[in-house]
């Protein structure tokens, strides 16, 4: 790998927690936040005017929107001490050996190489705010899938890009979207084409590693008729002193019979914010499913939505959050109805321990006319301890005729029949505990590809443990 | 003409305290804005149209019909409110809209400052008595407001059952009506509780109940929410001492285009606590029900139970229910859930019975009486079971 020109960076960051990898940037803009920073960006990115437009926009609604007052208390976040673009190296590897040596090394220790050697499937890596690494398998190529970085996207497939950006989560959804429509960075662009079945799970990490660095990843799915795409999104960041902002925008539009399957463990330091927008619109007959895993963070806002646009559209949501010593995962789900005859599931499984606080936050719209739909939500606390809380917000809007909802929820903790039955085997009681959670959150491991499962399960043990903070 | 100072006039001959109270709780009404759409607890609650001023005209004294049991035992004190707090200052001032407080919001503070007609009931440590009180509030013309007020006072160990029925003369008046309730339990007492509303369709009703559970009290409340074209319920229960159990149950049957809301807490403050709640409901016509409920278990509440469930069957394609059940558990060492289910008559239960040749409207009733069989069981006295399954049974029909 050539050595990179510098245009500007951080002088001041030390190595101080974690496994810190020292930076080096070809472009860090300032911190803060204004058009010329926006401009600034688009510019180095080469966009096109209309885009560079939206941005603008979407900034000017950002600073008109308020801060939303519900959920988690955010008003420590301060928009003008945040790096809103970086941009780790000039171009794009194609391979993982070219990768540079230190984001190897951080890499190395997320196991991305053995991700790829079990998946062989393309990893779209994300290193601060721009994708690095990308490596895409032939086969999918063959099949006319497209599985490349957001802003790459933007440059290669303009028409295709156009037609759907910002046509889910338009930039005035809520401030937040409307800040990640301005200052937007890296993510991932799924297409796939009508009819092809895409087998092996497509993957990409992401990673937070400056500090002060916000993230703005923007990731845009679209699932042709009939298609089948499973796509995996894992985060991990390593520790630092301040507060850090995630804000990314996931947009996915699942198209007549198609399926799209959007798994997500989300391991952020816990310093981070972790505010995120993530939506999917199914089409006749469709299947959308958001598996979604909160375990990092400090503060967590996320809900993933599913409209059920035509007849016969299916949501799901599968939530697990754990939340240890100051975290507050506020996550859940939302199904908006807008058509007759679909169906949505939410379950939700949460366990606060050390005097963190999960709160399950839903929202079940059915609108007029939607006739006929069937929609049931599940919640499941567990408090490991009498620090700790557990909320439970769910939001039912029913404006149609003939529906069926149903809302179930409970809380409670580890059951000391259970403990015994364990113990009386000669288990540990540590050890029993974190066979009971694990068990616990069964239904939402079983439905990762097994290493991430593993993945969690030991995350678990180790949260458990209390060695992670 | 309106609610003011001038109106207050009115309510002539009470002692000095509630007096200022009455005044204090007027400056709160005419300070408080009215809720906004923006407050989550009114947010499917539109109060925009009501103006209550178009009912200030005050039916007092009169609403009232106290049946007093037979052979009540000696110390218990059974008698309108307004006398009560002449006659027993020291039992009534402090009580008093400590529970339903006047300020929570404008309805309330209405409520506080003008209410009119009303029960005292104190009962001494350890009396108990198996017939129950009935109390008859009951508004004789439509256009005014008629706004009782109940409170309870069971002393160590008490025993007893109380009824409020809220009755129209005309089912076609219009008005405003309140009918809100203060319970105190004292240590080991058992309070049975049942309020019967059923004012006319077109009034707009408010009621705030809120009970506070000493150690090792039971209270069994139950409401039945018939009447009114806007009638909104808080049903509230804290549970303040080890032991305390309290069972919240309800039945609504709306129709027309009634609308209901309810909002119940159950606030677990200390340990071994219980507490059990099922509203359930059915919906006919293009009625509208919002129920929304919260468990709070505070954090050294360790070793409570807390049940949560609200049931709607809906009868019509175009009726709506809401059901919103929330839970705070700041403990672990607890047991809670809650569920929530709207959804219409189960088509295979209605399959099985046409299949035996019932007729499809006979078995609609059956599945309807059915739906409320359960919790009609767990009417506290007998007296009030008659009177709200003879009520339910003529609004099935």
């Amino acid at each position: 790998m050539a050595t990179v020109p510098k245009v500007e960076v951080g002088t001041d960051y030390k190595e101080k927690y974690g496994f810190f990898v020292p930076e080096e940037y070809v472009f860090k803009a300032k911190r803060g936040l204004n058009p010329e920073i926006v401009k600034e960006i688009s510019w180095m990115k080469q966009e096109p005017e209309w885009m560079l437009n939206m941005r603008l926009r979407s900034l000017e609604i950002f600073r008109k929107k308020p801060m939303p007052t519900w959920g988690a208390d955010l008003s420590v976040i301060d928009f003008e001490n945040i790096f809103y673009y970086l941009k780790a190296s000039d171009k794009q590897s194609k391979s993982w050996e070219e990768l540079p040596p230190d984001i190897k090394a951080t890499y190395d220790r997320l196991g991305v190489p053995e991700a790829e050697r079990k998946f062989l499937a393309g990893v779209s890596a994300q290193y601060e705010s721009e994708v690095v690494y990308h490596s895409l398998q032939e086969k999918l190529t063959q099949q006319g899938v497209i599985f490349t970085d957001t802003d790459s996207a933007l440059r290669d497939h303009p028409e295709l890009f156009k037609q759907y950006f910002g046509t889910v989560i338009p930039p005035a959804d809520n401030k937040f979207s409307a800040l990640n429509t301005a200052v937007w960075s890296g993510g991932s662009f799924i297409y796939v084409p009508k009819g092809v079945k895409v087998e092996i799970p497509l993957q990409a990490y992401f990673r937070i590693n400056a500090e002060n660095m916000g993230q703005f990843e923007r990731t845009l799915i679209i699932c042709d008729e009939g298609s089948f795409v499973h796509y995996i999104e894992g985060c991990t960041a390593p520790i630092y002193t301040t507060d850090s902002l995630h804000s990314a925008v996931v947009e996915i539009i699942v198209k007549k019979n198609a399926r799209c399957r959007y798994t997500t463990i989300q391991n952020w330091s816990t310093n981070v914010f972790n505010l995120v927008t993530k939506r999917a619109m199914a089409y006749a007959d469709a299947t959308m499913e958001w598996v979604d895993g909160n375990l990092g963070s400090q503060i967590t806002m996320k809900y993933p939505s599913v409209y059920l646009m035509e007849p016969g559209a299916k949501g799901d949501v599968l939530s697990v959050a754990f939340a240890g010593k100051g975290q507050h995962q506020d996550a859940g789900g939302k199904m908006i109805h807008v058509a007759p005859n679909t169906t949505s599931t939410i379950t939700s499984k949460s366990i606060s321990k050390g005097g963190g606080r999960t709160s399950y936050r839903g929202h079940i719209k059915i609108y007029p006319g939607a006739n006929n739909c069937k929609s049931f939500v599940k919640c499941d606390a567990l408090l490991l301890d009498d620090e700790s809380r557990s909320d439970t917000y769910p939001y039912n809007d029913v404006d149609a005729e003939n529906v069926t909802l149903g809302h179930e929820a409970t809380v409670s903790k580890v059951s000391d029949e259970q403990l015994f039955y364990l113990m009386s085997r000669g288990i540990p009681r540590a050890e029993a505990e974190t066979m009971i959670v694990n068990g616990f959150i069964e239904p939402f491991t079983k439905e990762l590809p097994l290493e991430y499962a593993v993945e969690l399960n030991r995350l678990i043990q180790l949260e458990m443990e209390g060695s992670v903070g | 003409m309106g609610f003011n100072a001038e109106s207050l006039e009115e309510l002539r001959g009470e002692p000095d305290w509630l007096r200022d109270r009455r005044q204090s709780a007027l400056a709160t009404y005419e300070r408080l804005p009215s809720p906004s759409k923006t407050d989550e607890e009114w947010r499917r609650t539109d109060v925009s149209r009501f103006n209550p001023s178009d009912f200030s005209k005050l039916e007092h004294l009169d609403g009232l019909k106290l049946e007093r049991p037979s052979g009540l035992p000696a110390g218990v004190i059974l008698k309108p409110l307004r006398q009560a707090a002449m006659d027993h200052p020291e039992l009534v001032e402090p009580r008093l809209f400590s529970l339903v407080h006047a300020d929570r919001d404008r309805f309330a503070a209405l409520h506080a400052a003008f209410f009119t007609g009303g029960t005292f009931l104190y009962v001494p440590d350890g009396v108990e008595f198996d017939q129950p009180v009935l109390g008859q509030h009951l508004s004789h013309e439509g256009g005014n407001s008629v706004l009782p007020h109940t409170l309870i006072v069971a002393g160590r160990g008490a025993r007893f059952n109380y009824l409020d029925e809220y009755i129209a003369e005309d089912d076609a008046e219009t008005g405003y009506r309140t009918g809100s309730t203060e319970i105190f339990l004292g240590e080991g007492s058992q309070v049975g509780y049942v309020a019967v509303q059923k004012w006319g369709r077109k009034v707009w009703h408010f009621a705030d109940q809120r009970a506070e559970l000493g150690k090792d009290s039971t209270l069994r409340l139950f409401n039945v929410t018939l009447g009114g074209k806007f009638s909104k319920t808080r049903v509230e229960a804290s549970l303040a001492g080890e032991g305390a159990n309290a069972e919240l149950k309800a039945i609504y049957f709306a129709s027309g285009d009634q609308f209901f809301d309810f909002h119940t807490l159950q606030d677990h403050r200390v340990g071994n606590t219980r507490s059990d709640l099922l509203f359930k409901g059915a919906l006919q016509d293009v009625s509208r029900t919002v129920y929304a409920g919260m468990i709070r278990i505070e954090k050294h509440a360790a070793r409570s139970d807390a049940y949560q469930a609200n049931r709607n069957l809906v009868l019509s394609d175009k009726a709506k229910a809401t059901s919103i059940p929330m839970l705070e558990i700041d403990n672990n060492d607890v047991r809670c859930t809650h569920g929530a289910t709207v959804g219409p008559v189960d088509p295979e239960h209605l399959f099985y019975l046409r299949s035996r040749g019932i007729p499809l409207q006979t078995a609609k009733r059956m599945l309807i009486q059915g739906f409320f069989g359960d919790v009609l069981d767990r009417i506290p006295f007998e007296h009030a079971r008659k009177l709200v399954e003879a009520e339910l049974e003529s609004r099935i029909g």
